[in-house]
C-alpha cells in the first residue's frame, strides 16, 4: 500500500469517503477506501485545522454530498417527497445514490432511474402509488427539457383537403408524453401544486398527456379511449386507421363521433401536434 | 479597459443569471452590465431556460461559468461535454468560459462538489496538460476560479495562490479570482488573504467574484446565501488596487432575494472600486514633487 499516495489514489479515496454513508471512521476503514489508501496512512493524508480534526474536515464534504443529491431529486420529485415526508424521502435518496450515483455533468440526469428504483422498494408504503407518482414527475422533467417544436397552425390544418385527412398522419410535438397509471397521480400532483389536502389514494386507472406549450409544462387528463386514439396517432397510424381502431372497440363510457371532434379540437388548441403529413 | 493578456474586456458589474429573476429581466430590461450563466443548466435542454438565455444573450453580454469541467480529475477529459459547452458558447456569444480549479469526480462518477486538489508537482503537471487540452478543444483560453476549500492535504508543497498562478502561466489560462473564496479559505486554513492576492499575476486576471457565506464558527461555508461581508469588500478593494480593474460578478444562489437587491449588492462593487480609484489618484498626486521642490 502506498504511503505517499498518487493523485489518482487520493481522488478515488476521497470520493469513496464522500459517498460512504457511515461515519468517517467507518468510511476510512471500508474496503473501497482501503483499496486506495490504508486506514493507517489515511490519518495523515489530510491536515487538521486549528479548530477541526482531519476527519471533521472530511465530514464537511461528506455531509454536503447527500444533501446536494437530495436537493436535486426533490426538485424533480416534489410531490413524491410531499407524499413520503422529508425523512423517508431522504432515506430513499441515500439508498438510491448508492446504486445510481451521478454519472453526468448535470444533476438534471440524477433522477433518471428513480421511478424504476422506487418500484423495487419492497418496504416502501404505498409502493405502487409512489411508482406511478415518480413516473409522472419524471415524465414532466422530460417534457420540460424536450426540444422546442412549433405547433401546427390553424392555417396548416385548414390547408389539408377534407378528403386527405383519412390518410394523413399527425406528428406530435417533441415535448409530449402519454402516460397510463393505476392510481390518480395527476390529481394528487394537482393537490400538491395547489397546496390543498391530498385526495384518497385508492387505485384507479388514469390516463394523462404531458406536454409543453409556450415553454410551460401542462398535463391533460384523458379517458382511456382518448389515450388510445392519441397513442395510435403518436405511433404513426393514419388519422383514419386510428379513428377506426377506437370506434370499433367498446369503451366505458362509449365514444361518440361528436366526442372525437371535441378531442381533436382540444388537442389542436393545446398545440399537441407539430405537423400533418398528407399522402401525395 | 482590459488588463489581461488576451484583451478580454472589463464588462463592469454583473450578477449570476438565476431562474427566479427571469421574468423581471425580460420584462424590465434592467440596466445591468452583464450576466454570468451556469453552463450546465443550459446544456441538454430545449426548454424554457435556454429560450430565456437566448433572449438575455441578445440584450446583454454573457459569460459561461461551469462546475463540471473536472479540470483536476484523473479521469479522462469528457469531450462530449466540451463539445456541448463549445456550442453553447458560440450560441450565446460567450465573452469567455470559466470553471474551477478543482476536481468533481473520478471513475465516471460526479459528486457535483468542487473538491480540493493536493497542491503537488504531480497535480500541477497533470492539471497543466488538461487545461491545455481543454483550451485546444474549446479554441479559447479559459479562466479558472479558486474554489473555497475546507481541507488541506499534507502532501501539498505549494500554497494555493502559487499553484494557481503557476498553472495559469504554464497552461496559459486566465484566473477568475473569487475574493470571497480567498477569504473563506484563509479562514479555514489560516493564511493571509492579502498575501494570496499579491501572488496573483495581474495579466492573468480575467474576472472577480463576490458572494456571501455562512460562518459556522469552526469554519466558513461558501453558501452564496447572504450579503458580502465588510472584510470581503475590503479585500475586493485591495485586489482592485493591486491587480487593477476586472469584470466583477456578484453570486447569490441560496435564499435568493429580488433582482434589485442582488443587483444593488453588485453595484456596491462599483462604488468601492470608484472610491479606491480616487484614493489611488490622490496618492499618485501626492507623490508628484511640487514645482520648485
Amino acid at each position: 500500500m502506498a504511503t505517499n499516495p498518487s493523485l489518482d489514489r487520493v481522488q478515488r479515496w476521497m470520493q469513496a469517503l464522500i459517498q460512504d454513508q457511515g461515519t468517517c471512521e467507518e468510511a476510512v476503514a471500508s474496503e473501497r477506501a482501503q483499496a486506495e489508501i490504508s486506514a493507517d496512512v489515511a490519518r495523515t493524508v489530510v491536515l487538521p485545522s486549528k479548530t477541526l480534526s482531519a476527519f471533521e474536515r472530511l465530514d464537511i464534504y461528506r455531509e454536503m454530498y447527500l444533501l446536494r443529491m437530495e436537493e436535486a431529486l426533490s426538485t424533480d420529485y416534489p410531490a413524491l417527497k410531499h407524499f413520503l415526508g422529508d425523512e423517508e424521502f431522504l432515506r430513499i435518496v441515500a439508498r438510491y445514490v448508492e446504486i445510481y450515483p451521478s454519472r453526468s455533468y448535470t444533476l438534471n440526469r440524477l433522477g433518471d432511474h428513480f421511478p424504476e428504483f422506487v418500484a423495487t422498494l419492497s418496504d416502501l408504503p404505498k409502493r405502487e402509488f409512489c411508482h406511478d407518482l415518480a413516473r409522472l414527475e419524471f415524465a414532466l422533467t422530460g417534457v420540460f427539457d424536450a426540444g422546442e417544436t412549433p405547433p401546427l397552425t390553424p392555417e396548416a390544418v385548414r390547408a389539408v383537403p377534407q378528403q386527405a385527412w383519412e390518410t394523413a398522419r399527425l406528428k406530435p410535438i417533441e415535448a409530449f408524453q402519454l402516460l397510463e397509471f393505476d392510481y390518480p397521480v395527476s390529481r394528487y400532483l394537482g393537490f400538491v401544486d395547489e397546496e390543498n389536502p391530498a385526495p384518497r389514494r385508492a387505485p384507479k386507472k388514469t390516463w394523462v398527456v404531458a406536454y409543453r406549450r409556450n415553454y410551460h409544462v401542462h398535463r391533460m387528463d384523458l379517458t382511456e379511449a382518448a389515450h388510445a386514439l392519441l397513442s395510435a396517432l403518436a405511433s404513426g397510424e393514419t388519422v383514419g386507421d386510428a379513428i377506426v381502431s377506437v370506434l370499433t372497440r367498446k369503451w366505458r363510457p362509449a365514444v361518440k363521433e361528436k366526442q372525437l371532434f371535441d378531442w381533436f379540437r382540444d388537442w389542436m388548441a393545446e398545440g399537441l401536434f407539430q405537423a400533418v403529413e398528407v399522402k401525395s | 479597459m482590459a488588463n489581461n493578456r488576451w484583451g478580454y474586456p472589463d464588462l463592469g458589474f454583473g450578477i449570476g443569471l438565476r431562474s427566479v429573476h427571469f421574468e423581471h429581466i425580460l420584462n424590465n430590461n434592467p440596466a445591468i452590465d452583464w450576466f454570468e450563466v451556469l453552463s450546465e443548466n443550459y446544456l441538454d435542454t430545449g426548454g424554457r431556460p435556454l429560450h430565456i438565455l437566448d433572449q438575455v444573450a441578445e440584450r446583454y453580454p454573457v459569460v459561461l461559468h461551469g462546475v463540471s469541467l473536472n479540470v483536476g480529475s484523473t479521469d479522462p477529459i469528457d469531450f462530449e461535454f466540451l463539445k456541448k459547452l463549445k456550442a453553447l458558447g458560440k450560441r450565446v456569444n460567450a465573452r469567455w468560459v470559466s470553471d474551477h480549479l478543482c476536481w468533481t469526480g473520478v471513475t465516471g462518477k460526479n459528486t457535483h462538489d468542487l473538491l480540493p486538489m493536493p497542491y503537488t508537482d504531480q497535480a500541477l503537471r497533470h492539471t497543466i496538460q488538461r487545461v491545455r487540452d481543454i483550451q485546444d478543444f474549446l479554441e479559447r483560453p479559459i479562466a479558472l476560479e479558486n474554489a473555497s476549500t475546507y481541507l488541506e492535504f499534507s502532501a501539498s508543497k505549494w500554497p494555493e495562490s502559487e499553484f494557481i498562478s503557476a498553472l495559469a502561466e504554464e497552461a496559459d489560462c486566465g484566473i477568475l479570482l473569487d475574493v470571497n473564496n480567498v477569504y473563506v479559505s484563509s479562514f479555514n486554513h489560516g493564511f493571509d488573504p492579502k498575501k494570496y492576492i499579491d501572488r496573483i499575476p495581474k495579466d492573468r486576471l480575467v474576472q472577480m467574484h463576490l458572494a456571501g457565506h455562512t460562518n459556522k464558527g469552526t469554519h466558513i461555508l461558501d453558501t452564496h446565501s447572504d450579503y458580502v461581508i465588510d472584510t470581503v469588500w475590503d479585500l475586493y478593494r485591495y485586489a482592485h488596487r493591486h491587480l487593477g480593474g476586472a469584470s466583477t460578478l456578484l453570486e447569490w444562489d441560496a435564499n435568493i432575494p429580488g433582482f434589485d437587491v442582488v443587483h444593488g449588492e453588485a453595484l456596491k462593487a462599483r462604488q468601492f472600486r470608484e472610491q479606491e480609484d480616487q484614493l489611488i489618484s490622490a496618492e499618485e498626486l501626492e507623490e508628484i514633487p511640487a514645482y520648485g521642490d
